[in-house]
């Protein structure tokens, strides 16, 4: 328990670092290389420089000491070594007010190429001291600020903007601080093994390829679809309640699920060959064709050069239509 | 009413706090600087203080900008007028302090922020090259809680904490920075006298002794009871009636005013030669000199030496190179007895001077008197017996005198004071033509019983005669102190002038007069300690200091390597502090019961491993029945606490409460 006090005393957590590799001045730079899982900022993960206010206090400071050598102004000096004596206790505070701290992020949900990917990140404090002002970004990108209770934990979806489609490595995160007093500012990198995708940049309002849509049935399926109303049955457990029947709920006669006939039997292939334009071209059409298929409540399919995904509806099917669009041309489609 | 109400708080609750905590640090590291700058900067500052606290408060707006630049030309144009120079230290400070109000207008970055609060701490250390006595010491440390907290406050500008926790914080960083700066204080290697020289300021206002003496021209002797100087003897301390602090000797006389026109003292270094010779043993003491903001420095009557940094005139007055602006101590050697220019008989030209159309009266009266007596020396006894005969008054409220002060002085109202005494005494000499001087300085002073040292005041400030005879030398002459008691006007001049008479009938002072003077020497003994251990520490003390410690023979790089080894420690403690892991709170049920069950532990009643609550309670019971109930108690809530579904109000500090009070 005792042994614990101290972090150094701590045996340290990845003993595969060489001292060389500690030392290095890349680590200092470009941090450890991604991990996978929460992250807890050690004394090894946490740096810091003084500010750029910091260095100005610095300068008045030194002005300060030469005014009391002056003029032999012996509370000059004193007030001199307190102004000193308050940046070291600063440092120490704005380190401690990154140690410790553990940092995990969450899935982001895909964003198309253009938007801003909200990536959820948790900074958990499992010690007894409350933290302020901590700021995280991604490199070049805004900041998010906030603060962590003490045994607490706070959740900032950290902005990312999207720049290209494809499924790429998560950037890496600077955590930074400087509080108490902005004389120094301590930060971490934390890099995670996370990815995330993003969809092509649909493109703007193209009008779906009528002439490859056919009817396979004019008078609409049987089995279940979302269009066409086609009776009552009992109520099972899980069915989506936007399909209960309130109104017989209502009148107290039971709780009945509304059935609706098969979809319009519109079935749909989104084609390669009918997107005109180079390939990022082609793709944004497939993605905007995708979106409106998926919301027309279509059948469709996709055509690739590469791979075709079958006719099917729904949300797992679009998801699967942007990935594959999102992914394309990028080797092994992973 | 109430709409009007409503409005100002929610205007309250957009003001951003960490700017009127800088606001308010700000003003009050300017205060003391009220009255010290001219009211030519005083006022814009104080107008753009209210201005930007008016912007805080969104009641105005910022100043457009070219009127802000505006305003900085007729700052520095309001100091050169005030100062005729942007340098020095005057000028220097009321420059940087309409510039730093005037940076309040445009704060807008977080740099600019940083710069002002910066530029405040600087504003307070200008104060300390005014002032450093105790209160403003303490005074300011509040000014930089205020800063810090300001500092605090804009680092977390977003964080939902109330503004007393800023403040906490603040003073929380300075209560842990105390031990570093102290350390830093006393080891930090104390460079002395200043790195370059500094233009002297033409304006400041001195206190204490005046260079010129117009004894004619005051109806009325102030009675100011600040502390000119502080004295430790090493030895003895002599007999107080024997205690003429020297100060300046004024040589002209134009009928009205004495002065010293000799310029040989105005230039450091002109060393001179005098016929000195000391009988008996030689006084050592330390002397602490308050601020007066003149070059002359004090000394008991008669210096064998002058101090570092300083001059001795022609006429025996020490005179310091630069003025005294901050506290100044020395140690000096004083003959009471002594033999000065015994040999050589001054310049007539100086001593014997008088305008000629001054004091016929008093010239006749000096021929009389000259021509009844049989030397030089009996002449001068025979002046002093005609003061102590006459009905000469001593009053510190003497009437004004406006045609000729001398003879006016010595044959109309006789009523005067040490100044009126000195003057008139020195005519009758000079009118006899006896070489003959006016010295100005102090007299006496007082013992502090609760310190081993002598206050003089600025109420002690004396004037009197030197007179050269021939084989004698220059001898002081203290026509003052040959007026009898009965005709001096009030006690406390007595107790001056004439301690020896005065301590004959002294009566007993009430109860709550001792009192008072009592906490007066209590307080004056705090103030002299801070004077000797803070505003006075330099390099001498500081090998003092650590010679006491066992540290001898110490120089300057093996005090900072001490430094550096003292301030590591101290870092290293302050940061174990800091970095302890402390448990989150939450668990503080646990932490209480825990706490319970070490008290119990150390009387041989430890919880075993894996022992429930109840178990454990069941098994100490029996050995300790007496405290049934307690244990009883402590357990439940503690079950109750840990396991029920809803826990209980004020159940944690009940807990708390009854564990702490658990004494088993």
């Amino acid at each position: 328990m005792r042994s614990g006090w101290w972090p150094c005393c701590r045996p340290c957590p990845s003993p595969d670092m060489l001292l060389r590799q500690r030392l290095s001045p890349a680590r200092f730079l470009r941090g450890e290389g991604p991990r996978a899982g929460p992250l807890t900022l050690r004394q090894r993960r946490v740096f810091i420089l003084p500010t750029r206010q910091g260095l100005f206090f610095a300068a008045i400071v030194l002005l300060m000491l030469i005014g009391s050598i002056n003029y032999d102004a012996s509370l000059g000096y004193a007030l001199t070594f307190l102004l000193v004596a308050l940046s070291l206790v600063a440092m120490l505070h704005t380190y401690r007010n990154l140690l410790g701290l553990r940092v995990d992020i969450g899935p982001a949900e895909p964003v198309f190429c253009g938007e801003t990917l909200r990536v959820p990140v948790t900074l958990e404090n499992p010690t007894g001291q409350a933290r302020f002002t901590v700021s995280l970004h991604f490199p070049q990108q805004a900041k998010a600020v906030c603060d962590v209770p003490a045994g607490g934990w706070a959740r900032v979806a950290l902005p990312l903007s999207a720049k290209r489609r494809g499924r790429h490595a998560l950037p890496r995160i600077t955590l930074a601080t400087a509080f108490p007093l902005g004389l120094f500012r301590a930060w971490a990198y934390a890099e995670f093994d996370a990815r995330v995708l993003i969809y092509p940049r649909p493109a703007s309002a193209t009008p779906l390829p009528r002439d490859s849509v056919w009817q396979t049935e004019l008078s609409g399926g049987q089995g279940q679809g979302a269009d066409d109303f086609a009776g009552l049955r009992n109520y099972h457990p899980g069915d989506a309640p936007s399909h209960v029947h309130w109104k017989t709920l209502a009148r107290g006669q039971g709780l009945y699920t509304k059935q609706f006939g098969g979809d319009r039997a519109e079935e749909l292939w989104l084609d390669w060959r009918t997107a005109a334009g180079d390939v990022e071209a082609r793709l944004s059409t497939l993605t905007c064709w995708v979106l409106e298929a998926d919301a027309g409540h279509f059948r469709y399919g996709l055509r690739l050069p590469d791979q075709v995904l079958p006719l099917a509806h729904g949300p797992a099917q679009r998801d699967r239509c942007l990935e594959a669009l999102a992914l394309f041309g990028a080797g092994d489609g992973a | 009413m109430e709409r009007l109400r409503q409005a100002l708080a929610w205007r309250w609750r957009q003001v951003n706090r960490a700017q009127l905590w800088l606001l308010a640090g700000l003003a009050l590291a300017l205060l003391p600087h009220v009255g010290r700058l001219p009211w030519l900067l005083i006022l814009p500052a104080a107008l753009l203080l209210g201005w930007r606290l008016g912007v805080e408060l969104k009641l105005v707006r910022l100043p457009p900008r070219p009127l802000r630049w505006l305003l900085v030309g007729l700052a520095v144009a309001a100091t050169w007028v005030s100062y005729q120079t942007l340098l020095g230290r005057e000028a220097g400070v009321a420059l940087l302090v309409t510039m730093l109000c005037l940076k309040l207008m445009e704060m807008d970055r977080p740099r600019d922020v940083a710069i002002v609060i910066g530029l405040s701490y600087f504003v307070v250390i200008t104060v300390f090259l005014f002032d450093q006595s105790l209160l403003m010491g303490a005074y300011m440390l509040l000014v930089v809680a205020l800063l810090t907290t300001a500092l605090t406050a804009f680092s977390r500008p977003e964080a939902s904490v109330p503004q007393r926790a800023n403040l906490r914080l603040a003073t929380t960083l300075l209560a842990q920075a105390a031990p570093l700066a102290l350390l830093l204080f006393v080891l930090f290697p104390r460079i002395p006298g200043p790195l370059w020289h500094l233009p002297s300021d033409a304006t400041s206002v001195g206190t204490g002794l005046s260079e010129t003496m117009s004894p004619g021209n005051i109806s009325r002797l102030s009675d100011n009871d600040a502390v000119a100087f502080r004295v430790r003897f090493a030895g003895d301390t002599p007999p107080r009636d024997r205690l003429y602090w020297r100060g300046l000797a004024l040589t002209h006389f134009d009928g009205r005013t004495w002065h010293n026109p000799n310029e040989t003292r105005r230039d450091a270094g002109a060393a001179h030669s005098f016929d000195f010779t000391a009988i008996g043993e030689p006084l050592r003491y330390t002397l602490t000199l308050e601020p007066h903001q003149r070059r002359w420095l004090f000394a008991l009557d008669m210096p064998a030496s002058a101090p570092p940094r300083s001059t001795v005139s022609a006429d025996v007055e020490i005179i310091a190179r630069d003025s005294v602006k901050t506290l100044r101590q020395y140690t000096l050697l004083s003959y009471l007895d002594y033999r000065l220019g015994a040999g050589r008989a001054p310049r007539q030209f100086t001593y014997l001077r008088l305008p000629p159309a001054i004091a016929p009266r008093a010239r006749i009266l000096a021929r009389q008197l000259r021509a009844e007596s049989r030397d030089d020396a009996d002449y001068v006894q025979r002046v002093l017996d005609y003061i102590r005969q006459q009905p000469f008054y001593y009053t510190r409220e003497p009437p004004l005198l406006l045609d000729d002060p001398v003879d006016e002085f010595l044959f109309d109202s006789r009523r005067g004071f040490c100044e009126h005494y000195a003057s008139a005494f020195t005519v009758l000499m000079r009118a006899a033509g006896l070489p003959a001087r006016v010295m100005t300085g102090y007299l006496g002073g007082e013992d502090n019983p609760l310190g081993d040292y002598f206050i003089v005041r600025q109420s002690d400030a004396h004037a009197w005669s030197e007179v050269w005879l021939r084989k004698r030398g220059w001898v002081r002459i203290d026509p003052t102190a040959v007026i009898p008691p009965e005709r001096v006007e009030s006690r406390e001049d007595l107790e001056r002038i004439a301690p020896a008479y005065a301590a004959l009938t002294r009566e007993a002072p009430d109860w709550a007069k001792r009192l008072w003077r009592k906490a007066g020497y209590g307080w004056d003994r705090v103030n002299n300690a801070w004077n000797q251990w803070v505003v006075g520490y330099d390099q001498g003390k500081q090998l003092a200091f650590l010679k006491g410690l066992g540290l001898k023979g110490f120089d300057w790089q093996r005090m900072l390597g001490l430094l550096f080894v003292g301030l590591g420690l101290v870092v290293a403690i302050i940061a174990l502090q800091l970095f302890r892991r402390r448990p989150p709170p939450g668990n503080a049920v646990g932490e209480a019961y825990a706490r319970f069950c070490r008290k119990l532990a150390r009387r041989g009643l430890a919880r075993k491993p894996a022992e429930g609550a109840r178990d454990y309670a069941a098994r100490i019971i029996p050995r300790r029945p007496e405290l049934a109930t307690q244990i009883r108690h402590i357990t439940r809530l503690y079950q109750r606490l840990r396991y029920a579904p809803s826990t209980p109000r004020d159940g944690l500090r009940h807990l708390q409460q009854a564990v702490r009070r658990f004494r088993p």
